[in-house]
């Protein structure tokens, strides 16, 4: 393991391999463009793709608050239903073109983060998580029953438009922006703050820190980068409603993606989601019925055997876990401080 | 300087109260630190020390009282909002952030007063860096700069702290038992940077310490708490020499005289 870590950096091969991967991810839809006929690329492989690339970008979305925050959002998918129901709404009751519908969806998610985390994100530990539950299954039957804006449970229709390849290139774009951004955001101060509130947030705040704006302000990137996703997702499924946009499980699988990477690492959520996706593309093929045993017994193998995810496997030691995360919930109860 | 009665209280509480459900760990006690004092706190484990620097520096509401900080009334503010204001600390439980880097912990504890987060983004000060290093390099811990905090040994960790509540260059210094597991001869230093930041740049200290040589030798003031309530309050000579003290460390016969 050692050795060849030492010729992975002395190479700096993961230069070369992202470099690589890049040109690859470029490349990959030209035979379509290029000899159609031949189908070497099909369409349902570039979906599966762009499936993939919207994974990757929520799954480092939901690293942002609950990877370098100590945030465990168990209801981010709640900002995607936002994204694409704003979308939606826009697309198919106002007639807006996309791009703009996107964007205004995205924005919906930001400003209902500000809101809702201004008063759950004064929560610590699992009152967080289960309050974002909350807002979540709530949203739901908020979208359920106000039927003449959403369509209640009969779904709303946006305008088709089937372009595989160009919704791969535009989610494949978007993972690099979002990626970059938050490895960015590591860099700086910012970034560095967050991660000081994970691990220690009464000492963060008695040095000085706000710690509430800088949750709040996580909370909102997170949130409108995961809204541009479900705007997507709504575009590229011509359909939406209530059940398929709040998934439930959605959410927890962005939190095993990310756990399997490496929590709080910015590769962490890309490995993981990338882990996930195709591997279910497998377990869903063969085994079909056992498909969410496979998926619990994964979920168990991490928390036991790579509770630093792949990342901190491979010796990156800024990777934490959940399990030192949720050690800190209880060492610390809301008002009452240090012992 | 130290009694004179008719100069604001730098950090001054009054008839601080906390009650952890039935249990009273404090009474209405009424404290105050005068500028350019190094006051000591000292009083039998469990006798509300740690309590009592909590609900001064904010990180516990208080259950009834009131504080003060340069004449302000700080009683509702956030620790942060009291960080800004020149009040720093350490924790009797250490507080670091460990997945970050030793330099990444010095950094992150400058001053923040009036700094947008917008300013968050930009890299750090090259005076902020070097303040750090220089901090690093009289701790001891320079060549531990880019280790994660987290891999540092328990005392170092202590070290890192007194450097990270240094580093904003604050007015009064609360420190909890930041002596404990660090080695005598280091001990001796910081001694000296306390004392040279006391007399030099007019720092204010507030020292929680089992070691009464460390009182003894440092402070113009000792403050006595037992059972959450004011003791005795005096010079060390006064109090090492006081009865109820005395009592209250070693029982009611006295005990041998360690308290030396
Ligand atoms: N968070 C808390 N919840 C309940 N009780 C607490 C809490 N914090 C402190 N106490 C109680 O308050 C009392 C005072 O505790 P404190 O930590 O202030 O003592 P101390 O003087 O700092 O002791 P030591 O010298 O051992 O550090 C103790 O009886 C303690 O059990
Ligand atoms: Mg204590």
């Amino acid at each position: 393991m050692k050795g060849l870590k030492q010729i992975w950096r002395q190479y700096r091969l993961n230069r070369w391999f992202l470099f690589l991967l890049l040109v690859g991810l470029f490349a990959l839809p030209l035979p379509q463009f290029v000899a159609p006929e031949r189908k070497l690329v099909t369409n349902s492989l570039l979906f599966s793709f762009t499936q993939m690339f919207m994974l990757i970008t929520l799954a480092s979305n939901w690293n942002l608050t609950g990877g370098f925050t100590g945030y465990v959002d168990f209801g981010h998918a709640v900002f995607f239903g936002l994204g694409a129901y704003g979308t939606g709404i826009l697309m198919n009751k106002l007639g807006w073109p996309f791009w703009p519908a996107m964007v205004v969806g995205g924005m919906i998610s930001a400003v209902f983060a500000v809101l809702i985390g201004s008063a759950t994100l004064r929560l610590k530990g699992p009152y967080f998580s289960i309050s974002m539950l909350g807002t979540f299954v709530a949203m739901r039957e908020i979208v359920r029953v106000s039927k003449p804006l959403t369509g209640g449970g009969e779904g709303l229709t946006l305008p088709p438009y089937l372009n595989r390849p160009l919704f791969y290139y535009i989610t494949l774009i978007l993972a690099i922006l979002v990626v970059t951004l938050i490895w960015w955001i590591r860099r700086t101060e910012f970034g560095a703050t967050l991660i000081a509130i994970r691990e220690d947030e009464i000492g963060a705040e008695m040095r000085g820190i706000n710690t509430t704006l800088n949750k709040i302000t996580a909370f909102w990137i997170a949130a409108f980068l995961s809204g541009l996703v479900g705007g997507l997702w709504a575009y590229q499924n011509t359909f939406i409603d209530p059940d398929v946009v709040f998934f439930e499980s959605r959410t927890v699988e962005l939190v095993m993606m990310t756990m399997l990477g490496g929590l709080g690492t910015v590769a962490g959520p890309v490995i993981g989601a990338a882990v996930i996706y195709w591997l279910r593309d497998v377990v869903w093929a063969s085994f079909f019925q056992y498909h969410l045993l496979v998926e619990g017994a994964l979920l168990i193998i991490i928390v036991l055997f790579v509770p630093e995810g792949i990342m901190g496997a491979l010796g990156d030691d800024s990777s934490t876990s959940l399990g030192r995360i949720m050690r800190r919930w209880f060492r610390e109860s809301p008002k009452e401080g240090v012992a | 300087m130290r009694n004179d009665n008719h100069r604001i209280p730098l950090l001054e509480g009054r008839r601080v109260s906390k009650y952890f459900g039935g249990l009273a760990a404090l009474n209405e006690v009424d404290f105050a630190v005068y500028p350019g004092e190094i006051v000591g706190l000292i009083g039998p484990n469990g006798s509300g020390k740690t309590t009592l620097f909590d609900c001064l520096s904010r990180v516990q509401d208080l259950s009834s009282g009131q504080v003060f900080f340069k004449g302000e009334e700080i009683t509702h503010k956030k620790p942060y909002q009291v960080a800004h204001m020149g009040l720093a600390r350490t924790f009797q439980v250490i507080r670091i952030y460990r997945k970050l880097t030793v330099l990444e912990n010095m950094l992150l504890s400058r001053q923040w007063r009036g700094e947008t987060l917008w300013r968050q983004l930009r890299p750090s000060h090259r005076q902020t860096e070097e303040r750090a290093k220089e901090l690093l390099h009289f701790l001891l811990l320079d060549r531990l700069m880019h280790e994660k905090a987290g891999n540092l040994s328990g005392g170092q960790q202590r070290l890192l702290e007194i450097g990270m509540a240094l580093m904003p260059d604050p007015d009064l210094i609360l420190l909890d038992e930041a002596t404990s597991g660090i080695n005598p001869t280091l001990i001796e230093t910081i001694k000296d940077r306390i004392r040279a930041l006391n007399r030099e740049a007019k720092k204010t200290f507030l020292l929680i310490e089992h070691n009464i040589h460390f009182i003894g030798d440092l402070c113009s003031r000792v403050f006595v708490l037992n059972y959450g309530q004011k003791l005795a309050e005096g010079t060390p000579e006064e109090i090492v020499n006081n009865e109820a003290v005395i009592e209250a460390y070693f029982g009611a016969d006295g005990g041998e005289n360690d308290v030396e």
